[in-house]
């Protein structure tokens, strides 16, 4: 379960910023990842990864209890106080592209006696972990703000050259 | 056509032009063996004639526009009232007004009362094209109407409520034409049909009695698909179809009471003796039976507010026009009716016989549109067309009834028996008819 | 004659009678719902109102375009419904909580009940094993009685069609997706994962488990998860429902169960009523005649003609 939650208020932030980083894996972060779930409508996301670092400091924020800083989240400490780092800390390797595909329904209903069996997929993911911070803490909200939306976007939403040309026309629609 | 009563003109009232036992032909019998400029004439000087055509002249393009242009055209095309005026006025006020067609033959036929007879066949007239003209209103109303004998026929849906309707109004206006079938067999000429529907009279009005229960209580169970919708003080899960078909009873009495006297006054031509000496004593008759409906229907309401406990509601602008409604439609005809019966005054009695008709009309409507909804804080307003086209529907049916009555023997005695058998003692059957 | 009469009547009923109570015996049953059915969980804490699902919605249902593009946050400025040229909409509700506006998704619950299906005179709905509440459009004459059914108001009619005009309503994307094992086209866009797809009987668990887990996020309540016997579509809220436009009237009780007080009257009618008016006819007309023919059925034939 994913949770956003214990922000540092921006003092401490800046404080924080001055500390060097304690984990001796955070040489082998990346600074920039490309996030691209979404290009069918939109650009991809150039995700500021060493920006965000800088912003937060606490890794668990998006990291749970994989790598960094030891998550506080009470719902994870009951199991994940003292869990050793994972391996693979990317995003994608745990929540799934196609959380509703029938396969992956499959193989988490085979798999009885998980417990993250309402673990969002990577699109879920990533809007309520960045989403959550961004409206408290003023960052960007709005859809484009982040992923500008593509030709395809634009007619998807029936928006830009593809809004609907007329006024509203009431009750007589063309038949 | 009372002028050219006065004027002696003979108006068909038996097979055989009088003197020369010639029979009339089909288009005198139409024309009422008027020439046709004589029929013209009266048509033409008759201002309710008039005031009919006018209202064709507007309507009856409209309803050709609800078929061209579909619903939106003619309602306000709502998602939240999806039954407007044609159901709420055609169906489901039209049906218990036209309930008089199995209480009288159930009274006449089953128990004996042969001295409503003169009434009888009024009452099922009334029956059928009241049913008639409700299934015109639905035929207006569906949205697929050619679709009207699919469930019948294609698609079943045997635990819906509305599949029960459809079947019990089909089977029931068949056997309604059948009982007022008799008239017409009289009128053409066809003593066998006369005589075969006859042998079944009772079968018949037994069935009538039975679809007329369960459908005048289906119209009600209806609403029971919609608890939340309807206010609860019109609602009620165990008794509402209890509440419609028991409304229904004084109602369809009414009708025929107000029926009976708006042919005494305006085709007293076409009334004979028989019918014009009695029409007053047994609206009184009626009235007494209506009384008797109205009086169990006040008290089958209170208990279905008390079996809910609903009496805070009473407290509410609903409330009160839900006081409204009981007093003014129910109540006052009640106490009305009773002082009338009592002092035998025909005229009071008839004026709260339109009352009771109010009181069921107003109860419909409230039902089915006007407090339909209340948790929407919506109202239902139909739109102008809308009420054009169930004013242009009521027009015909009007036209209509009153076409049949000018012609069959509805309020006369078909003179001369037609049939062989009793030619040679044609003066029995008539006087049986007489004196039932 | 009119022995046999009554005969023929007599079995008619009893055939009708049979008929109405098997009929009712099917109704009558607590129906648990297919056990693999599917659903969604709406957690409204989640949703932002970026109207995706809706433009998700108008393309994979090949809906007519909207008036306005599903950019355009203006309509939250009214209350909407779906209609026949939306299936779904997402609703704007001002909550005095901290946190902003709260949004709800409207759209075909697909009850385990569904009140349109037992109103339907031609059987035009069916609740499919995959849950889902479709509609044959082939049958439907248009009474409109599943739009008055709805406790939720959902179906939508094309009233401007003239010569085809049908009931628009949700259908789980159930031909293009759900068929196939697909989650509806809402659900896939929804970037928020407002809407998990997944088997009913899963969904409740997790709603109970967020709820168990955030306390404080949510309202102790899964809407739908007994509400009018269950429906397929349940919602978590983080406000009281009734503040963001569910109606908490409803009871638990699946719309058929008004109406099978009524259904079940019909058999007794058709069986009793022919006997008890016939005997009354016999005993009323029985004191017109005399005494010493009573056993006579020829006389009661007499009084029944004139």
């Amino acid at each position: 379960m994913h949770v956003v939650r214990n922000w540092l208020i921006r003092g401490v932030l800046v404080i924080a910023l001055t500390i060097a980083p304690a984990d001796s894996r955070a040489q082998n972060m990346p600074d920039s990842i490309d996030l691209d779930s979404l290009v069918q409508f939109y650009e991809k996301v150039s995700f500021d990864h060493a920006k965000h670092i800088g912003l937060s400091k606490d890794c668990s924020v998006c990291h749970h209890h994989t790598t960094g800083t030891p998550t506080e989240d009470a719902n994870c400490i009951r199991c994940h106080k003292n869990s050793a780092a994972t391996a693979v800390v990317a995003c994608t390797a745990c929540h799934s592209a196609q959380p509703f595909s029938a396969e992956t329904i499959k193989k988490n209903k085979s798999n009885v006696k998980s417990y993250h069996k309402d673990m969002p997929g990577l699109k879920g993911a990533y809007h309520q972990s960045c989403g959550g911070c961004h409206a408290r803490d003023g960052g960007p909200t709005g859809c484009q703000d982040c992923h500008p939306r593509k030709k395809s976007g634009d007619a998807f939403y029936h928006a830009g050259e593809y809004a609907p040309k007329t006024p509203k026309n009431g009750k007589s629609r063309g038949r | 056509m009372n002028k050219l009563k006065a004027q002696e003109v003979t108006i068909v009232d038996s097979p055989y032009k009088d003197p020369g036992k010639t029979k009339w032909s089909v288009q005198e019998k139409l024309l009422l063996g008027l020439t046709p400029q004589q029929y013209v004439a009266q048509a033409l000087r008759n201002p309710f004639n008039w005031l009919l055509a006018i209202i064709f002249a507007i309507g009856l393009p409209i309803i050709a526009g609800r078929f061209l242009f579909g619903l939106s055209w003619v309602t306000d095309s709502s998602y939240d009232y999806p039954w407007g005026l044609f159901l709420g006025f055609g169906l489901f006020t039209l049906v218990p007004l036209s309930s008089s067609g199995f209480q009288l033959g159930t009274a006449v036929e089953l128990f004996g009362r042969h001295d409503l007879k003169p009434i009888e066949r009024l009452a099922l007239l009334n029956g059928l094209l009241g049913y008639f003209f409700a299934v015109c209103y639905l035929l207006v109303d569906l949205g697929q109407p050619w679709r009207l004998p699919y469930p019948m026929l294609i698609a079943f849906g045997p635990a819906a409520v509305l599949f029960l309707v459809a079947w019990h109004v089909a089977t029931y206006l068949s056997v309604q034409i059948a009982e007022v079938s008799v008239s017409f067999f009289e009128w053409i000429g066809f003593p066998m049909g006369k005589q075969a529907v006859r042998k079944i009279t009772l079968g018949l009005t037994v069935a009538g009695i039975i679809l007329s229960t369960l459908h005048q209580g289906a119209l009600g169970a209806l609403f029971t698909y919609a608890p939340g919708k309807v206010h609860p003080l019109w609602y009620s899960a165990s008794f509402q179809w209890l509440h419609f078909f028991v409304s229904s009873m004084p109602a369809g009495l009414c009708m025929v009471i107000v029926v009976g006297s708006i042919v005494k006054k305006t085709m007293a031509w076409r009334c004979d003796d028989n019918f014009m000496k009695n029409v007053d004593k047994l609206s009184i008759t009626l009235a007494r039976g209506a009384c008797m409906g109205l009086a169990t229907y006040l008290t089958i309401k209170l208990i279905g507010v008390a079996h809910d406990n609903k009496w805070e509601y009473l407290a509410s602008g609903w409330g009160l026009w839900y006081l409204f409604e009981i007093g003014v439609g129910v109540i006052l005809p009640l106490v009305l009716i009773s002082f009338a019966i009592r002092n035998n005054k025909i005229g009071l009695v008839r004026f709260s016989a339109l009352l009771t008709i109010f009181g069921l009309v107003l109860n419909r409507f409230n039902t089915a549109l006007i407090t339909f909804n209340w948790k929407l804080g919506e109202w239902f307003i139909p739109h102008w067309r809308e009420v054009m086209i169930t004013v242009t529907i009521f027009a015909i049916y009007i036209m209509v009834y009153r076409f049949i009555l000018y012609r069959l023997p509805i309020l006369y005695t078909w003179k001369t028996a037609d049939e062989p058998v009793h030619v040679t003692e044609p003066i029995k059957e008539s006087a049986t008819y007489v004196t039932g | 004659m009119k022995r046999r009469d009554f005969l023929k009547a007599w079995m008619i009923c009893g055939a009708s009678t049979t008929f109405g109570i098997t009929r009712n015996a099917w109704g009558g049953a607590s129906f648990e719902g297919y056990p693999e059915r599917m659903g969604v969980l709406v957690d409204l804490t989640r949703c932002v109102g970026c109207r995706s699902c809706e433009a998700a919605c108008n393309k994979e249902q090949q809906l007519p375009a909207p008036s306005a593009p599903f950019d355009d946050l203006s309509v939250f400025d009214r209350k909407r419904r779906p209609t026949e040229k939306a299936y779904t909409v997402i609703n704007r509700y001002e909550t005095t909580k901290a946190g902003g506006p709260v949004y709800r998704k409207i759209q075909c619950n697909h009850c385990n009940e569904p009140g349109c299906l037992s109103s339907c005179l031609v059987n035009a709905y069916t609740k499919t094993q995959e849950g889902a509440v479709i509609y044959n459009p082939k049958v439907c004459i248009g009474c409109r009685a599943c739009m008055v059914a709805c406790p939720f108001n959902i179906p939508g009619y094309s009233y401007s069609s003239a010569f085809n005009p049908l009931v628009k309503k949700c259908v789980f994307c159930y031909d293009t997706r759900l068929k196939n094992g697909k989650s509806p086209a809402c659900v896939e866009i929804c970037p928020q994962e407002t809407l998990t797809f997944g088997h009913l009987n899963d969904l409740i668990k997790i709603g109970h488990e967020r709820i168990r887990e955030m306390p404080d996020k949510y309202i102790d309540h899964i809407y739908g998860e007994k509400e009018v016997g269950g429906t397929g579509w349940i919602y978590l809220s983080g406000v009281p429902f009734d503040k963001v436009g569910f109606d908490t009237t409803l009871g638990n009780e699946p719309i058929i169960s008004n109406v099978k007080e009524f259904l079940g009257l019909i058999p007794m009618v058709l069986a009793i009523w022919p006997a008890l008016f016939t005997g009354f006819h016999l005993l009323s007309t029985r004191n017109n005649n005399d005494p010493s023919k009573q056993g006579d059925s020829h006389s009661y034939r007499e009084d029944a003609k004139p």
